[in-house]
């Protein structure tokens, strides 16, 4: 159906440059979801690629069309918007149908294809009922029913399930997901939220401050994360990171002293520099395990989380820098532990993550990816 | 404390109610003083022939006058004409004021501050401004159009019954539209922005966009200026009395300017009072039918149940 190339787009407001030549090729039929802090610039890529903001420099290319001066129709896109954009004097069905009654699409064709857009999302039965009367799911529904109508070539959807509830949105992930399989269509999904763009995406693109980070698979982006800032947002809970300086380095392994955990041996490539440099420790707090007293490094448990299957731990560990710094590990959740208790934990090198002072990752060896 | 304390409900429903009474006593006593008694007052009035020194009971005297008059259908006629015209004309240029003035083009703050003199100009400076424009012999109306050739010689505007009549309704819909314009302004830009970005990428035209969202979203405000406008309209008294007196020959003499005439120049309070009674009536069944249409526009437009 439709690639999607975005070639050197950089876009400013006034002084601000929100966008800084940004550079993707977006394969047809994926799935892409542009991630980031909020402010990052992810929102206005996306309306750049709708046709709602014109982009400073550089082009857009639809199917190896150049579309970057293209009304939206021409383009071939359409967009779900975060407050659905729903129009309350409307019925769903006229909602649905507003995109075919622009285009003058006759009567009997028009029917057929709202009717078939509604039994996708199962609203068959909310036709004739107005926006206010549905549930935020159901608007939410109606929303994607506008957007599919026009069989467009991209969907785009900008943080569509921030206003729903943590149920709904879990149920609507997945219905987005499959609706994904059914439509076969390129989809491009602007969120602040890494849960989403995890689970939904063919590949995610990570945005901060106008800049793309990383733009890879999911599993690429948590296994080997290129920058610090990609490595601390992806993963839920977050990496954790703790200040190291090397001690000895070889061609396929670096020697480091951590603060507050001690001495370790990563398998990383690239580990170029001299003896006494910065570094930068990440460990994930679900690649942690707890060990007897006497042996890994200790931690102080400040508050527990306890999922069921799984249990949080938020605490610190000593600190040669700052006294004590603050720490998360991921328990059993059956674990025997209790606020204000010191535990104590151990960490497999081989899953570790090391980055340079400037925040760039070192490549590692023993990854499962 | 002691008082409230007997007043508060606890001997069941009966003290409920009279609390209840109790707190809405005060206005109601205001709103007797000020509205029912006048009104009562006024209903007497109509059935005698009050005037100077007399008022004596007179049955449906003043009414079966008034209707019986050669002069009555023409003031209602030419009231209600008043009304529809210069409603109609405040609400399509209101509407494109405020259109114009939501578009996002620069410096639409002081284009804003420049639609609302005619509103803030007190009634009576305004009209004596106009009547200048209108004077034949010094106006500037009549001077260009003298200049342009249009006409030959000085034009008096508000010396014939239906140039008096145009003239009037100019000066009333200049007062009136700012008013509505700033109205309409505050209800377009309460339309959420999505909506038109949502509409723009399904490809409607500005047109559409306006004709498919902008007007039903502002339709209820749209509907309660429309009537609003229409009472004040009809009621306009102040701007004909200072243009023409209601003159030329009656020409300008809708309903409210006949009561005044009567009533106050005349000083036939009786005769007055029955066409204040009309003019009650008549805009009570207005206000009927404005409640069942804003009714009828909030079910069909607005975004509740």
């Amino acid at each position: 159906m439709a690639t999607v190339a975005l070639q050197n787009i950089s876009k400013s407001f006034d002084d601000t440059q929100v966008l800084n030549n940004i550079n993707l090729s977006i394969e047809d039929r994926e799935f892409i979801v542009f991630v980031g802090p909020s402010g990052c610039g992810k929102t206005t890529l996306l309306r750049i690629i709708a046709g709602l903001e014109e982009a400073s420099e550089g082009q857009i290319i639809i199917d190896g069309e150049d579309v970057s001066s293209a009304h939206p129709v021409d383009r071939g896109i359409s967009m779900v918007f975060q407050s659905y954009a729903l129009y309350p004097h409307l019925s769903v069905f006229e909602n649905i149908a507003f995109p075919l009654r622009v285009a003058k699409v006759p009567e009997a064709e028009l029917n057929q294809r709202v009717e078939h857009a509604a039994n996708i999302l199962q609203l068959t039965n909310r036709l004739q009922h107005k926006p206010g009367q549905l549930s935020g799911g159901q608007r939410q529904r109606v929303a994607i029913g506008r957007s599919i109508v026009r069989n467009p070539k991209v969907f785009l959807f900008d943080e569509p399930l921030s206003n729903l509830d943590a149920a709904l949105r879990g149920d609507m992930r997945v219905e987005l997901a499959s609706l994904h399989q059914d439509l076969n269509a390129t989809m491009i999904y602007v969120t602040h939220d890494q849960v989403e763009a995890m689970t939904m995406a063919d590949k995610i693109v990570v945005i901060n401050g106008g800049n793309v980070e990383q733009f890879g698979t999911p599993m690429e982006l948590y296994h080997h994360p290129e920058t610090q800032f990609v490595a601390g947002f992806i993963g839920q809970p977050n990496m954790n990171f703790i200040s190291s300086t090397r001690t000895a380095s070889t061609a396929t392994n670096c020697s480091i002293k951590a603060d507050g955990i001690g001495a370790l041996t990563l398998p990383v490539s690239s580990c170029v520099g001299k003896e006494g440099d910065s570094l930068c420790l990440g460990i994930r707090p679900e690649d942690l395990s707890l060990t007897s007293s006497g042996q890994g490094f200790e931690m102080q448990v400040k508050v527990l989380e306890r999922l069921g299957g799984s249990a949080i731990a938020y605490g610190t560990i000593n600190s040669q820098v700052s006294g004590e710094q603050s720490f998360k590990a991921v328990l059993p959740g059956d674990v025997q532990v209790s606020p204000g208790q010191h535990i104590h934990l151990q960490v497999n090198p081989d899953k570790c993550h090391l980055f340079t002072s400037q925040g760039d990752a070192m490549h590692r060896l023993k990854a499962e990816v | 404390m002691q008082l409230l304390r007997r007043l508060m409900p606890r001997k069941g429903l009966h003290s409920t109610k009279f609390f209840a009474w109790a707190l809405i006593a005060p206005a109601a006593a205001y709103m007797c003083l000020i509205v029912a008694w006048p009104l009562v007052e006024t209903i007497r009035l109509s059935f005698t022939n009050s005037g100077l020194g007399i008022e004596d009971y007179v049955g449906f005297a003043n009414y079966e006058k008034l209707l019986s008059s050669r002069k009555f259908p023409d003031t209602i006629g030419r009231t209600f004409y008043w009304m529809f015209l210069s409603v109609g004309l405040k609400l399509i240029l209101g509407l494109i004021g405020a259109s114009l003035l939501a578009a996002n083009l620069k410096g639409k703050a002081a284009f804003r501050v420049l639609v609302m003199p005619p509103w803030i100009v007190p009634i009576a400076i305004g009209c004596i401004g106009w009547l200048w424009l209108y004077n034949g012999h010094f106006g500037i109306l009549s001077g260009v159009l003298q200049n342009l050739g249009i006409i030959d010689g000085p034009f008096e505007f508000l010396a014939y019954k239906n140039s008096a009549f145009y003239s009037a309704i100019v000066t009333d819909v200049w007062i009136g539209t700012p008013m509505i314009t700033i109205f309409l302004l505050a209800a377009i830009q309460n339309v959420p922005r999505d909506l038109y970005e949502a509409a723009y990428i399904d490809g409607a035209s500005r047109w559409y966009r306006f004709r498919r969202i902008t007007m039903p979203q502002i339709m209820p405000m749209f509907a309660s200026m429309a009537l609003l406008s229409a009472i004040w309209t009809f009621n306009s008294f102040e701007i004909i009395w200072i243009l023409t007196e209601g003159g030329p020959r009656g020409g300008t003499t809708t309903l409210i300017v006949d009561t005044y005439k009567t009533a106050i120049a005349n000083y036939k309070y009786g005769q007055g009072a029955t066409r204040a009674v009309l003019i009650v009536a008549i805009l009570a069944v207005f206000s009927l039918l404005y409640l069942w249409l804003v009714n009828k526009v909030n079910k069909k437009y607005g975004d509740e149940k």
